[in-house]
């Protein structure tokens, strides 16, 4: 978790392609790449806060929260949930639909970890949230092994997402309707900038189509947050069935 | 309003945080006990892109004009100019501007 891996990385460059290591400077470049998504983190933790306070939960509550949790859909969702009689059933379920897409997300990150040790494997995806996996895994792509960029953009918006959270239980009286200001749109618009800001590759194209088909189909007819996971497993199973010529093997 | 006793919340509370961070891990778990052939890489690789894809569509279909012109504003800047802030803040000012 600490730092120091850096001359390992260097001893096995001949497998360049499977080593990953971990050091301070990685982290800290991380933490900087997220910079920017992070300032929009607050924004939307600060709307978690104000919420919260709405919903009659505790200033203490809703940062234990934000700490423990750290992940926007689930806790909006348990705010409904939030009064004397809280069914832990039902709660468990619908975070548990909400988080298979975290399973799919880690799972991506495998080829990146597996010649960690478990524990440190486990220690990495402490702070995998959406932005910052989404962000990593395209550094992985462009050929980044250094986990400081998974574990410092963690960091990132963990701070900012507690911080956020902070403000918003502190002044939340003022703001009655986060939307008004566009804040529920800024994890929209961080997911289109992750799939259209890089190199958008014309291999992906059946695959998103049939995530797309899926996800709607998914939303439609199967139980709330599945859609997720049926949209990306999808898109996985055709990149697998599409035929070897096409599928374009000198991936990035 | 009630609210649930501190044993009840903190239970709650303990709960979420176990099925986030369980769900993390279960996927790596998942993963070490399958062989890491092409087929694999191919599928991990599509999957992890079309998991971005499945969140927004439903977002875009069902939103708002607000959510479908930030959307919008936020693809043209990120193809065009690749700059996140720019991107992220004129969708945030096009999706505020639209519910005005």
């Amino acid at each position: 978790m600490t730092r120091g891996r850096h001359a390992r990385g260097m001893m096995m460059k001949r497998q360049a392609n499977s080593e990953a290591w971990l050091d301070a400077p990685g982290i800290w470049r991380g933490l900087l790449m997220m910079m920017p998504v992070a300032a929009f983190t607050v924004a939307f933790g600060l709307a978690f806060g104000v919420a919260a306070v709405h919903h009659g939960l505790a200033d203490w509550e809703a940062m234990l929260l934000s700490t423990l949790v750290f992940s926007a859909p689930s806790q909006f969702a348990a705010l409904d949930m939030w009064h004397s009689s809280m069914p832990l059933l039902a709660l468990a379920t619908v975070t548990v639909a909400i988080h298979t897409r975290h399973m799919l997300m880690s799972a991506a990150l495998y080829p990146w970890l597996h010649t960690l040790g478990r524990g440190r494997q486990f220690a990495m995806v402490l702070l995998m949230s959406d932005s910052n996996w989404a962000m990593a895994l395209g550094q992985y792509h462009r050929g980044e092994r250094n986990l400081g960029i998974l574990l410092g953009s963690g960091i990132a918006l963990w701070g900012a997402w507690i911080l956020g959270t902070l403000v918003g239980v502190t002044f939340g009286g003022g703001i009655s309707q986060p939307e008004r200001y566009g804040l529920d749109v800024i994890m929209l618009c961080f997911f289109l900038m992750m799939l259209f800001g890089g190199r958008p590759r014309l291999v992906m194209a059946m695959p998103w189509l049939a995530a797309t088909l899926a996800a709607l189909a998914a939303y439609h007819w199967l139980p709330p947050y599945l859609h997720i996971m049926m949209g990306g497993l999808a898109g996985g199973l055709v990149a697998v069935v599409m035929p070897r010529n096409r599928a374009g093997e000198s991936a990035s | 309003m009630n609210s649930p006793s501190l044993w009840h919340a903190l239970l709650a509370i303990g709960l979420l945080a176990a099925i986030a961070y369980g769900s993390r891990v279960l996927g790596l778990l998942v993963m070490s006990r399958v062989p890491l052939g092409p087929k694999v890489q191919r599928f991990v690789d599509a999957m992890s892109t079309s998991v971005l894809i499945a969140i927004v569509a439903p977002l875009i279909v069902y939103g708002d004009g607000g959510a479908r012109l930030a959307a919008l504003a936020t693809t043209l800047v990120a193809i065009l100019w690749r700059s996140p802030l720019l991107a992220i803040g004129l969708g945030m000012v096009a999706a505020a501007a639209w519910r005005w």
